[in-house]
């Protein structure tokens, strides 16, 4: 391999599959990143077996070949070089690989490309286009539900349904659960029915809005599903088991309703909760066209506000997590937030004007 | 900080002695039944002559002393003194915290500025506690809970104490390890095991030589306290941290599907305090005793609380299982205890045993809505 090519471009492609670098795997190759160059091309790629990220940017070559760079270390390096050329050479004999930039030069050990492990890839005739905008603002909506807890695998992923023109994204922690359903201008070529790390989501997101495409190329595999387009790939493992059926979950009918403005409720619950340290429960009391919020700390102090409320149904007060609370009031889109209750032991159901968008939340119960 | 401990002399017997004072010049152990399996609770001055100690069988109390007289406890005539012996205590520190029927800590620093001054207190609280109640107290004045509990005991019955800021470490040093708080079997067997008899040899060793003997948290805790470091503040209103329930067969029990009912039985009484507490915990331990009053636990934290018997009654028969896997055995008392108890509950969505069972099982059907208010007897 060897390779002539500019610094910002170096760094755009490590920088686009740095994060799928594994950072605490047992399996040393895993930490670094695959360089592979080819006609013009320059693809790096990495992975930590959940996901993997590809890149390929234009590059001068002379020789083709590939090698497997530790990852941290090469990133490091393009972040403190001069701005302008970068030349690569692999010297398969040594197993080094030689940066030039300027007059600094670099020699860094590599792990062999034979032994790093094979990226799934997408058939040909698999890929079919979603329109990206409606793809990631759907996924924004329910993200943040999602579990971070590795010993129920099912709910770190999101829920991705595509039928026809109708997308759905639901993600759930098992106190909250949220849903939301976004109707396409056109139907998709193929059905989806995928529950993906959100964490992989997240990453495309970020891979995205860089790219700023009208639309993602999918391909659904048993194992994998994959996003892309020509400069970037990435890859998702699909998570195996049964998400909660949201459907389910929904209540059938609430005693109370009430609408709060949605930007006056989340300062309010902002301000109140920095007297609710984590896990513990913000009170809502909804009485007489009023609610109000409170938290208390023992021995440190408790804080309290008030804001009007249209409110239908008897008074109430019911305990919540303020994180998960502001959350929930945040994935509202519409100015007015609704806040659907049945009892303090009961979910309470947010959702904006329309009914495209959910939010169940668990309360805390409330000591007594 | 002039913190006190207080802790009542011989205190179930004391009580028995004042409800017959015939008793007084007698050997007088108040336990179990000497010709069943009872233990020592507490026993008179008079009997520990004869070597009866708290915690001993009440047959071995029986061996050492064949004339001392056997009293069954009466816990609610000695709740009763207790009530009255606190609320004494508080008229003059306002501020106690109780860690058991016949002990606790006062905060003297809120009405005493100095050891002088807190020795008076001290003394005017013993005065007070034998005017209310005719019985005797002992305390253990010093700068934190560690030196107060300890000096507590050094002239019992009836002593005061007081170990002044800058002794801490001297008081403590040539005292044996085993009276150190915190110091259990496990610590105690390698403290010893590296020749460490006296407080004042755990405080002296340096980093090096406590990471050999005591490994990590535990270790600094105690060699802090050895120094007489203790952070600990007065605790508020104590409140329950565990909530156990316990049994003591007639006849040792071999039978699996017995103790599995005992189990389960024992987490319903567990619940019932649960509910009215209003608190659930995340920490559910099996307590054994085999038929040779060696005792076992084992724990498991949950990653949420729990208040439901079927759920602590499951844990622990499975707790049962690991303890008689790592030793076989008939047993003399089985019992179920919940800790880490909270107040509040987040309330699950989703019920996480039928999302074990349906992850990676496609067939399993949907999952559905946990009500609190279908599932038990919770009001709102």
């Amino acid at each position: 391999m060897n390779i002539k090519t500019s610094r910002d471009v170096l760094a755009e492609a490590l920088q686009a599959v740095g994060r799928a670098v594994s950072a605490r795997s047992t399996v040393q190759i895993l930490s670094g990143i695959l360089l592979r160059a080819e006609e013009q091309i320059l693809e790096a790629a990495a992975t930590d077996m959940e996901v993997s990220i590809r890149a390929r940017v234009t590059a001068e070559v002379t020789e083709t070949g590939a090698a497997v760079v530790p990852g941290r270390l090469l990133l490091d390096i393009t972040r403190v070089l001069p701005a302008g050329e970068v030349a690569l050479a692999y010297d398969a004999n040594e197993g080094l690989l030689n940066l030039r930039s300027g007059s600094s030069s670099y020699r860094l050990n590599t792990y062999a490309a034979a032994d790093y492990p094979r990226l799934p890839e997408p058939a040909p005739g698999e890929l079919f286009a979603v329109p990206q905008e409606p793809f990631f603002a759907t996924l924004a909506r329910v993200s943040r539900a999602a579990s971070r807890d590795e010993s129920r695998p099912v709910l770190t992923g999101i829920l991705v349904r595509l039928s026809g023109d109708r997308l759905t994204m639901a993600a759930t922690d098992s106190y909250r659960l949220s849903v939301k359903e976004t109707p396409l201008a056109a139907a998709c070529d193929r059905d989806v029915d995928a529950i993906i790390p959100a964490r992989a989501l997240g990453e495309l997101v970020r891979a995205g809005q860089a790219s700023r495409e009208e639309h993602l190329q999918v391909a659904v595999q048993d194992n994998q599903v994959m996003f892309g387009s020509n400069a970037a790939w990435l890859s998702a493992r699909r998570i195996d088991g049964q998400f909660p059926n949201y459907e389910q979950l929904k209540p059938d009918g609430f005693e109370g309703e009430a609408r709060i403005g949605r930007d006056e409720l989340a300062d309010a619950v902002r301000r109140v909760a920095v007297l609710a340290p984590r896990n513990t429960a913000m009170r809502l009391r909804f009485a007489d066209s009023k609610l109000t919020i409170r938290a208390q700390t023992q021995d440190v102090g408790e804080a309290e506000e008030s804001l009007p409320v249209a409110f239908s149904g008897e008074s109430i007060e019911i305990g919540f997590n303020p994180q998960f609370l502001l959350e929930g009031v945040e994935s509202v889109d519409s100015e007015e937030v609704r806040i659907r209750l049945i009892n303090p032991l009961r979910p309470g159901l947010l959702a904006g004007e329309r009914d495209d968008f959910w939010y169940l939340i668990m309360p805390i119960r409330l000591a007594s | 900080m002039i913190i006190a401990h207080l802790d009542l002399d011989a205190f179930f017997a004391a009580v028995e002695e004042l409800e017959d004072p015939r008793l007084r010049t007698k050997p007088l152990v108040v336990g179990g039944d000497p010709k069943g399996r009872g233990v020592v609770a507490t026993a008179n001055y008079v009997a520990r002559r004869y070597g009866i100690r708290s915690a001993m069988s009440c047959a071995e109390a029986l061996r050492r002393c064949p004339h001392a007289f056997f009293v069954r406890p009466s816990r609610n005539r000695y709740s009763a003194y207790s009530r009255t012996v606190w609320d004494c205590v508080r008229e003059i520190t306002p501020t106690v915290e109780r860690t058991g029927i016949d002990e606790g800590y006062l905060d003297v620093g809120e009405v005493a500025s100095d050891f002088g001054e807190a020795r008076a207190v001290a003394e005017a609280v013993q005065i007070s506690v034998r005017a209310a109640t005719s019985l005797s107290c002992s305390l253990g004045v010093a700068s934190c809970k560690v030196v107060a509990k300890i000096a507590s005991d050094r002239r019992k019955p009836g002593g005061i104490t007081v170990v002044r800021t800058g002794q801490e470490r001297s008081f403590l040093a040539p005292l044996d390890i085993r009276l150190l708080p915190g110091v259990g079997p496990h610590s105690e067997r390698r403290l010893s095991a590296a020749g460490i008899e006296t407080i004042g040899a755990l405080a002296e060793l340096d980093d090096r030589e406590l990471s050999t003997v005591l490994r990590g948290k535990v270790g600094r805790l105690l060699r802090h306290r050895a120094q007489g470091i203790d952070p600990r503040a007065l605790a508020g209103p104590a409140e329950a941290i565990s909530i156990s329930h316990e049994e003591t067969f007639p006849r040792d029990v071999e039978s699996r599907t017995q103790l599995y009912a005992e189990l389960n039985a024992m987490a319903g009484r567990v619940v019932e305090r649960l509910d009215v507490l209003g608190q659930a915990g995340r920490t559910i331990t099996t307590k054994v005793r085999y038929g040779d009053f060696s005792i076992r636990s084992r724990s498991r934290t949950l990653a949420e609380p729990t208040d439901q018997a079927e759920r602590i009654g499951e844990v622990a028969c499975q707790l049962l299982d690991r303890a008689l896997q790592d030793r076989p055995g008939a047993l003399r008392l089985v019992g179920v205890g919940v800790s880490n108890l909270v107040n509040e509950r987040q309330l699950p969505l989703v019920d996480s045993s039928e999302l074990q069972e349906s992850s990676g099982a496609a067939a399993h059907a949907a999952l559905t809505v946990r009500s609190e208010q279908e599932d038990g007897p919770h009001g709102t």
